[in-house]
């Protein structure tokens, strides 16, 4: 299978806090990663590093055969070239959704097609809607950001980094601002992408929801990755990885 | 009465003047004045800062006697007082409009910028397209303040002798022994400044589609 992700011996630090400690994993192609941990554990650092929110100290990272940054002399140093094509493949969607509050449902999915891809506004038009529809959005889109639930917000969030068509979607915290029923909507529509085989990295604490979706797992502590595979949500191997787990059978 | 009334209408063009230059130069300046009390280059900073601090630590007619008398001191000539009363009152604004900006830019949330980077968009397209909207709708309450004072402001230009509406009614006040000018400038002040906060009041609801 061809590797989507291969990120090796990264490391990060802020200031003199180092949160991510010599971290390496793959992602294949089609392949569902979970993403779980502690607050504070380095994991959202990660995803904003591969999305570039956030600059690598050291470390080497390819996505989808191109490389964004190698470590030359213990420095991650960046390729400038493929930093814009490398983005054009990464989507990510935020916990706290950051639609454009000023835009309609439908200019929130259509203006970066328009603007970034330099797609047509027809042709704009009938991508964002075919997304919406597939969100059970597609009455929403003369509407206002403010007007929809969390629920609803998140779902055009999803749209809009769909409509980019990006080769991985990554996904930060996604439910943490909604309640139960409203994280329930969005796990639906994660799932279903899980099914059309989109490749997608999950940064979540729904562990039953990631037990069920993922292809692979990672379990990270202090800035380090503590555990990986399918396994450790029934059968941990590590202690740390156990307690984390058992944390939440207890709710 | 007539002649009078005519007067204060020449006096009221010198004040509109003063009002729309002091505009069309301190509006865009109070961005570059922001740009420059936000920039992680502290020199550039320090200065802006100083700047904006005796902007707003002196009097408006103190700054106008120094921007029409530094130049003769200094240079050993002089110029215009017109042009010096707009130097003054776009120097004086700008310093003013730059912390209303500063507070619209810094109140945008970071997730906006990052969600237009993710999505691709360039710098200047995620300014003008996403951040400047929002940040005109943020501070327009502010803004609409700002500009209703400087309708008012416009009064000190007679400080060094620009025939702006106030000092033609002083000067037929004088004339004339009594207040009735003074008055009737009054009302063509308010008449002015119910024009701006009605405009004002417009822009707003027409940014009001959105939250």
């Amino acid at each position: 299978m061809d590797k989507m992700i291969n990120l090796q011996n990264l490391s990060k630090a802020f200031g003199e806090t180092k949160v991510i400690r010599n971290i390496s994993f793959t992602i294949e192609k089609g392949e569902v990663l979970s993403i779980i941990g502690p607050s504070g554990s380095g994991k959202s650092t990660m995803l904003r590093i591969i999305t570039q929110l956030e600059r690598a100290d050291d470390g080497m990272l390819e996505v989808d055969g191109d490389t964004l940054f190698r470590s030359i002399d213990g420095k991650a140093v960046y390729d400038k070239e493929n930093e814009r094509k490398i983005g054009l493949k990464t989507g990510l969607v935020f916990q706290s959704f950051n639609l454009f509050p000023h835009f309609s449902v439908l200019r929130n999915v259509t203006e970066a097609q328009k603007a970034v891809l330099k797609r047509g506004k027809a042709e704009a038009e009938d991508k964002a809607m075919a997304l919406l529809r597939k969100m059970g959005l597609e009455d929403k889109a003369k509407m206002y950001p403010y007007q929809l639930s969390g629920g609803q917000q998140q779902r055009v969030s999803i749209a809009r980094a769909l409509a980019l068509d990006p080769k991985i979607l990554f996904f930060d915290e996604p439910t943490s601002a909604l309640d139960p029923e409203l994280t329930r909507e969005i796990l639906h529509v994660i799932r279903g992408l899980a099914e059309e085989k989109m490749t997608m990295a999950v940064v979540t604490h729904e562990m039953h929801f990631a037990k069920a979706i993922s292809d692979n797992a990672i379990f990270m502590d202090g800035g380090v990755i503590v555990e990986e595979g399918t396994s450790l949500f029934s059968d941990p191997k590590e202690e740390r990885t156990r307690k984390f787990i058992a944390s939440f059978e207890n709710e | 009465m007539a002649s009078l009334i005519m007067q204060m209408l020449e006096g009221t063009v010198t004040s509109l003047r003063i009002f729309f230059l002091t505009l069309l130069f301190s509006l865009p300046l109070g961005f570059v004045v922001a740009k420059g009390k936000m920039t992680t280059i502290r020199p550039i900073r320090w200065i802006t800062d100083l700047y904006i601090q005796i902007m707003r630590g002196t009097p408006l007619i103190l700054q106008l006697i120094f921007f029409y008398f530094a130049p003769f001191y200094i240079f050993g000539a002089s110029y215009d007082r017109f042009t010096a009363c707009i130097v003054a009152f776009v120097v004086n604004y700008s310093a003013y409009f730059a912390e209303i900006y500063r507070s619209g830019l810094q109140s945008i949330d970071r997730g906006q910028h990052e969600a237009a980077k993710v999505l691709g968009f360039t710098k200047p397209y995620t300014f003008f397209h996403i951040v400047l909207p929002q940040v005109i709708k943020k501070i327009m309450p502010a803004l609409g303040n700002e500009v209703i004072t400087l309708v008012k402001d416009t009064a000190l230009a007679q400080t060094i002798g620009v025939a702006e509406l106030f000092r033609v009614a002083q000067t037929a006040s004088s004339r004339q022994f009594s207040t009735i000018p003074i008055f009737i400038a009054g009302l063509f002040y308010f008449v002015m400044n119910y024009i701006v906060s009605r405009l004002f009041a417009v822009a707003e609801k027409k940014l009001d589609y959105y939250r």
